[in-house]
C-alpha cells in the first residue's frame, strides 16, 4: 500500500493521533556504544542476499532483541536510483519485513520523501506491496518535519525529522554501503539523512562548500550531529555489491563482497563496511568524528564482529 | 571549362556528403534537451520506456540526492533522462547532461570514467565499462547505463549512444592544460581534470583545505608508477599566494613528513602512505609529483 502524504493530509492525521511525537524506545537518543560488552556486529556472507540478511540479524542478536511484539516499525532503505550498487537490494528488504512480522510487529512501513518512481524503479515498492508493508511517501514540505534538538551538536544544533517517524516505535536503518564523491563513504550514519528534511540537509552543506575546501568538513560533522539526535534500533547494511566509484548515484565500478551487516553501533558497522573495499576507517571523517564524539567504536579490534557463511 | 567544373565538382561533393552523412546535426531547441533523445524507431530494436525527466540547476539535487555536488562543482546546467527497452526486456537508461562549458563536460567525463574500460568512437572521447558508457561532446556529457553486462545490453548502450551523438553538433578540444602534461608514459585514459576540492579529494588528499583554491587541476598517472598533479591557479600571483598556504597546511596537518635536505622552494615530503611527494612551483602552476622514491618524484616534476 502506498500512501502519498501532503501537508493537509498529515495535519488531519496528526490531529487524530494526538501528534504526540514522543521518541519511542526504538528511536532513543544514543547512549555511548560499546560499554563493557563491546559492540557486536553480525555479518552474513553469501550470494543469496535475503538469507545473508537473516544470518546477519541472527548473529547481531536476533530480531526479537530489536523489534518487540506489537511494534510499529519504520524502515529506511536507500532508494538512490536504479543504477547497480546505489540502492538497497529488494531481497534484503523482504527478509527484514518477514523477520519483523515473525517478531510480532503490528505495522511495518517504509518512510521516504523520495519520489515514487525511485521506489518503483528499484523494485523496492514491489517488495513492500508483495509483503503487505506500507510505503508512506511525503512531500518535501517543511510542515511534515519535526524539529529535534541535537544533544552536544558541534555544528548542527537542531535537525528536522519526518514527523511520521515518531508515530513508530522502532526504526530499522537499511543503507547500502558505497562510494560518495563528497564524503568518500556512505553507510549507516549518512543514510539517516533520508529522514531529515531536504531543507535541513541542505544546511549541512555550506553555500560554497563545493568550492571552498574549508567547508567540506562541515558536512561530515553535520552527519555526526544528526546521528546524535536519534538512534535506530537496528542497522542492516547491504554490502553485497559496493559502488566503489561515482557514488552515491553511479553508474560506477562495482565489487561484490556478498555480505549483509547488522548491529546497533553505527560507527562500528560503518568502519567494518569501509574495510570491505580497502578503506581505513580512520580516513573517513564521519567515522572518525563519530568515534571521537562517542557515537560508537571505530577500532574493529574492540568490536565483536561475527562473520558466518550462509 | 575548368573554372566551370570547380563549382560543379564542389556541388557534387556536397551532394555526396549529404547522402552519405544524412542531414546535418542540428543544435536542439534551446528550451529542451529532449531534441537529443532518439525517438522510437531511431535505434533498431530499442524504444522509449516511459516519459523523459528534466532537471535544471539546483533541481539536480532532486534527481541525484546527495550526489549532485560534483556536477555543480564542474558547472552543471541541466539534464534529461530517458529509459529505453528492447523486446527481450533489456533496459538502458540515458542521461544527457548539459554542462556549463566543454571544459566542464570534459572534466566530469574524466571524473566518471575509470580509464580501464574499452575506448569507443563516440563523441570526443568515450569509454564503455562493464555495464555503462560515458562520452563527452561539446558541453554535453552522455551517460548510458545498462543493468547487466550482456552483449545485447552493451550493444544497446552503443546504439542509443550513437544516435544521441549524431544529434550533437558542438565539438571542442580538451582544455589547454591537458596539453602541458609530459606525454611519455602518460596513462591518457586515466587522466582526471578537476575544477575544485571535491574532485581533488577523490584523487588525492592533502589533508588540508589551505591553498587549494585552484582554477583547474589535473591528475595523471604514468607507466613508471608515479603520478603528477598540476594545480593551475590562473595567475602567477595567485599561485605565489596559494603555495605557502598549502605548504603551511600540509605541515600543520601532521600527515606529511618533510624530507631532510629537501626543504627549500621545491620540497619533498612523505605522505601517510609512505609515498614521496615533490612540489615545484612554476609560473601560475604548482606541480606535485607522487612516487615510490624521492628521486622519482623529483624527476616527475621536471
Amino acid at each position: 500500500m502506498t500512501q502519498a502524504i501532503g501537508r493537509r493530509t498529515f495535519l488531519k492525521a496528526g490531529a487524530c493521533a494526538g501528534l504526540a511525537l514522543a521518541v519511542g524506545p526504538g528511536l532513543a537518543l544514543p547512549a555511548a556504544e560499546g560499554g563493557a560488552r563491546g559492540s557486536r556486529v553480525g555479518v552474513g556472507i553469501g550470494e543469496d542476499h535475503g538469507r545473508a540478511a537473516l544470518k546477519a540479524i541472527g548473529l547481531a542478536g536476533g530480531i526479537k532483541r530489536f523489534v518487540p511484539k506489537g511494534a510499529k516499525v519504520a524502515l529506511l532503505p536507500n532508494v538512490q536510483s536504479r543504477h547497480p550498487g546505489s540502492f538497497t537490494k529488494p531481497e534484503i528488504l523482504r527478509a527484514v519485513i518477514r523477520l519483523c512480522r515473525k517478531a510480532g510487529a503490528a505495522e511495518v512501513n517504509a518512510l521516504s520523501w523520495q519520489p515514487l518512481k525511485q521506489w518503483e524503479d528499484t523494485g523496492l515498492k514491489a517488495i513492500l506491496d508483495a509483503e503487505g508493508a506500507g510505503l508512506r511517501l511525503f512531500e518535501r514540505n517543511e510542515a511534515l518535519f519535526k524539529p529535534v534538538a541535537v544533544p552536544n551538536g558541534v555544528q548542527v544544533k537542531e535537525v528536522r525529522l519526518l514527523a511520521a517517524l515518531f508515530e513508530h516505535s522502532v526504526l530499522i536503518n537499511m543503507p547500502i554501503a558505497k562510494d560518495h564523491a563528497g564524503n568518500k563513504f556512505t553507510g549507516s550514519m549518512k543514510n539517516l539523512m533520508g529522514l531529515n528534511s531536504p531543507a535541513s540537509n541542505r544546511t549541512f552543506h555550506k553555500p560554497n562548500w563545493q568550492t571552498d575546501p574549508a567547508d567540506t568538513a562541515f558536512l561530515d560533522q553535520s552527519i555526526v550531529d544528526l546521528n546524535k539526535s536519534f538512534k535506530p534500533a537496528l542497522n542492516v547494511v547491504d554490502v553485497t555489491e559496493i559502488l566503489v566509484s561515482n557514488g552515491p548515484f553511479g553508474p560506477g565500478q562495482l565489487m561484490r563482497p556478498n555480505r549483509v551487516v547488522a548491529g546497533t553501533d553505527r560507527v562500528a558497522i560503518d568502519a567494518y563496511c569501509a574495510t570491505q573495499w580497502g578503506l581505513k576507517p580512520g580516513d573517513i571523517a564521519q567515522i572518525k568524528k563519530g568515534s571521537e564524539q562517542g557515537l560508537g567504536i571505530m577500532d574493529l579490534d574492540r568490536v565483536n564482529v561475527v562473520e558466518e557463511d550462509i | 571549362m575548368k573554372k566551370a567544373l570547380v563549382p560543379v565538382g564542389l556541388g557534387a561533393l556536397a551532394l555526396w556528403l549529404a547522402v552519405v552523412a544524412g542531414p546535418p546535426a542540428a543544435r536542439p531547441a534551446q528550451d529542451s534537451l529532449k531534441a537529443f533523445l532518439p525517438a522510437d524507431g531511431a535505434v533498431a530494436g530499442w524504444s522509449q520506456d516511459g516519459q523523459p525527466q528534466e532537471f535544471a540547476g539546483e533541481d539536480l539535487y532532486t534527481y541525484i540526492d546527495g550526489g549532485a555536488e560534483i556536477y555543480q562543482e564542474y558547472g552543471f546546467r541541466r539534464v534529461v533522462v530517458q529509459d529505453y527497452k528492447n523486446g527481450a526486456g533489456k533496459s538502458v537508461s540515458l542521461e544527457i547532461f548539459e554542462m556549463a562549458s566543454p571544459e566542464a563536460a570534459y572534466g566530469i567525463f574524466t571524473f566518471k570514467r575509470s580509464g580501464r574500460g574499452r575506448i569507443v568512437g563516440l563523441g570526443s572521447e568515450g569509454e564503455l565499462e562493464d555495464y555503462y558508457l560515458n562520452f563527452w561532446k561539446g558541453p554535453y556529457l552522455v551517460t548510458l547505463t545498462g543493468f547487466d553486462g550482456a552483449a545485447e545490453t552493451l550493444g544497446g548502450l552503443q546504439a542509443v549512444g550513437a544516435a544521441v551523438e549524431a544529434k550533437i553538433a558542438d565539438t571542442a578540444p580538451p582544455p589547454a592544460l591537458v596539453r602541458t602534461l609530459p606525454v611519455e608514459g602518460l596513462d591518457a585514459n586515466g587522466l582526471k581534470y578537476l575544477k575544485g576540492p571535491l574532485g581533488l579529494s577523490n584523487v588525492y588528499s592533502f589533508y588540508t583545505g589551505e591553498g587549494l583554491r585552484f582554477a583547474a587541476a589535473l591528475k595523471a598517472g604514468y607507466a613508471d608508477g608515479s603520478s603528477l598533479i598540476v594545480l593551475d591557479y590562473g595567475t602567477d600571483e595567485a599561485r605565489a599566494k596559494a603555495w605557502p598556504e598549502l605548504r603551511a597546511g600540509l605541515e600543520a596537518s601532521g600527515k606529511f613528513k618533510p624530507l631532510a635536505g629537501r626543504t627549500g622552494e621545491e620540497p619533498v615530503y612523505q605522505d601517510p602512505k609512505g609515498r614521496f611527494v615533490a612540489f615545484r612551483p612554476s609560473a601560475s602552476r604548482l606541480l606535485v609529483a607522487i612516487a615510490a622514491s624521492a628521486p622519482a618524484a623529483l624527476n616527475r616534476t621536471h
